[in-house]
């Protein structure tokens, strides 16, 4: 009787068929990395610039489309600062982006369009890493010495959909 | 042996990425029938970044009314979350972007910070 018992309840052990599906989705898909945040340096007591030969650091912003041409990219300069000391005359900014590295050489050929203080390109019509570079002056009047103090601008990077 | 120093110098490498999918959102019914939803999922790697705005623009960038659970989401560096935007029907046509724009906190020790804006399009039908 035991037997039997014992050989009905390995009949009845339940068997499971495991599978174990990998799925993958491939969409568009934009990342905008920072990879080295802008710093101002001083060169004259009225400037103030982020461009390595005058002290500062530009920055670097790497944009990764998953997918070619369905996304543009837009790079805003500062034209103003966030926060500063009082300053009871004008500033001047330029700046302007331009494409840096690239994961594909034709990606330096990416259409570029500036205005005010954006540039666009667009499309991007490649799939791939682009690091796009960034800079920015301010210059403080009719050369006035800028009060001492911190001062903070925003760039802005943007990835759009097309 | 130098593959090894490279792969460790670049593991080493801070990651700094704001991602949002899907780039064409669709727009589907609610239980309201004047309103439909969309679900996007934003997901943080920047380390700087702990604040993301949510927006919906038309196609020359005016703003348009939606609502969602938080338009400001705290959301800790390398996680991911989704979010729902509602918008009104009669919107639905003049709605063209929603955007996710990284929002730095107002006590800042850097010179210069670098926002990040992300827009995915509405699949109009």
């Amino acid at each position: 009787m035991k037997p039997l018992a014992l050989f009905l309840l390995l009949l009845a052990s339940p068997v499971f068929a495991v599978d174990a599906p990998i799925t993958g989705t491939v969409e568009p898909k934009c990342s905008v990395w920072v990879e080295t945040n802008a710093v101002y340096g001083s060169p004259l007591p009225y400037k103030l610039s982020t461009l390595p030969n005058e002290g500062g650091v530009k920055s670097v912003i790497r944009i990764d489309v998953a997918q070619a041409n369905y996304y543009k990219a837009r790079f805003t300069w500062p034209n103003s600062f966030v926060s500063s000391p009082p300053l009871n005359d004008s500033v001047t900014f330029t700046g302007e982006t331009v494409i840096g590295q690239v994961s594909d050489s034709n990606m330096s050929n990416y259409p570029k369009t500036t205005y005010n203080n954006v540039s666009e390109f667009s499309p991007l019509s490649i799939a791939g890493s682009t690091w796009f570079v960034t800079s920015s002056t301010a210059s403080y009047g009719s050369t006035k010495a800028l009060p001492s103090g911190t001062y903070v601008a925003n760039i802005k990077a943007e990835c759009i959909a097309l | 042996m130098r593959l090894i120093c490279l792969l460790l110098a670049l593991l080493a490498l801070p990651v700094n990425a704001h991602e949002m999918t899907p780039a064409y959102p669709v727009l589907k019914p609610s239980i309201s029938d004047k309103i439909s939803y969309t679900k996007l999922k934003l997901y943080n790697r920047r380390q700087d970044i702990n604040y993301y705005a949510i927006s919906v623009h038309t196609g020359d960038w005016k703003p348009v009314p939606f609502a969602t659970q938080q338009r400001i989401i705290k959301i800790k560096h390398n996680k991911s979350t989704f979010f729902e935007v509602y918008l009104r029907n009669s919107d639905i046509d003049r709605a063209v972007y929603i955007c996710t724009e990284s929002k730095t906190e107002k006590v800042t020790k850097q010179l210069t910070f670098i926002s990040s804006r992300i827009c995915s399009k509405i699949k109009q039908k």
